[in-house]
């Protein structure tokens, strides 16, 4: 796999309220690769998550079971090749560098959650969506794939979604955003 | 709003979903009638009542599964993978 350059489809820097209640920003250059493995194969056993949980592997790889049967791994940028090698291809296993192809932003803070659920019909309460789950879903009318990933003391989300839809996702969590005091950047606005 | 069990992914609105109708058996294309072929393609039992039905989970698990489904009251009951 020969690393092209790489280009966010998302135009704007991030987006934040003052009092730090909810910020958005683009996670686009995150490794992610997906893996596809029947039950009974040494990829299966050895990424070993269930699907709709993850796990933080000793290399910093987070393993998310994205799908029965397929997992999604993502990684510091520019790490695709080194992970997508970590995978014991052996027998019906399928790996696949998704780095350019899916657009990825995160949504932190106190108010994550009320502004996430103004435009996804999940439930994200605790007790269905901890910290570390994994779920599809529509956000903004756009099948994204998300993770709860807690960060810096805060509740966070990772959401990541075909990347031509990245900008739109982007500008439209940043609209929903203005509810909880987020400013939203010159040029950016959906009305 | 009606509210479909997907096996793997829990309650989900329908609107997730991809409704693939009442479920069928498919007669063997090399021996079947015109008349059997064309019952199987475009005639349904289409009750008011329980009928059993596949789904598509389309931004969820991306699986096929099957549910019954009361079609006088959207009430939901056994849902298995396919
Ligand atoms: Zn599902």
């Amino acid at each position: 796999m020969p690393d092209i350059e790489f280009k966010s489809p998302i135009a704007h820097g991030p987006v934040s309220a003052p009092d730090g209640s909810v910020s958005l920003e683009d996670e686009t250059s995150t490794t992610k690769v997906v893996v596809r493995a029947a039950t009974g194969t040494a990829a299966a056993a050895d990424l070993g998550v269930p699907y709709g949980q993850s796990r933080l592997r000793a290399d910093g790889t987070l393993v998310c079971g994205t799908r029965p049967g397929e997992w999604t791994l993502f990684a510091a940028a520019g790490r695709a090749t080194e992970v997508a090698a970590s995978v014991d291809t052996d027998g019906f296993v399928n790996v696949v560098d998704v780095t350019h192809g899916r657009a990825m932003m995160r949504v932190s803070g106190p108010k994550a959650t009320a502004m996430l659920a103004k435009v996804c019909d999940i439930d994200l309460t605790d007790d269905m969506a901890p910290d570390g789950a994994v779920f599809s879903g529509s956000v903004a009318k756009v099948t994204c794939d998300l993770l709860r990933s807690d960060w810096r003391g805060e509740v966070s989300y990772l959401i990541s979604c075909e990347r031509s839809f990245g900008n739109y996702l982007f500008a439209t969590l940043a609209d929903a955003s203005t509810e909880f005091g987020a400013e939203l950047p010159t040029g950016l606005d959906i009305h | 709003m009606i509210v479909v069990n997907c096996p793997h992914c829990g309650p989900r609105n329908s609107s997730d979903l991809r409704p693939c109708g009442e479920v069928t058996s498919r007669p063997d294309p090399a021996t079947a009638s015109l008349s059997e072929w064309r019952t199987y393609l475009y005639m349904r039992e289409n009750p008011s009542g329980w009928v059993t039905e596949a789904w598509y989970c389309r931004s969820g698990c991306r699986r096929y599964f099957t549910i019954e489904r009361n079609t006088a009251t959207n009430e939901t009951r056994r849902s298995e993978a396919s």
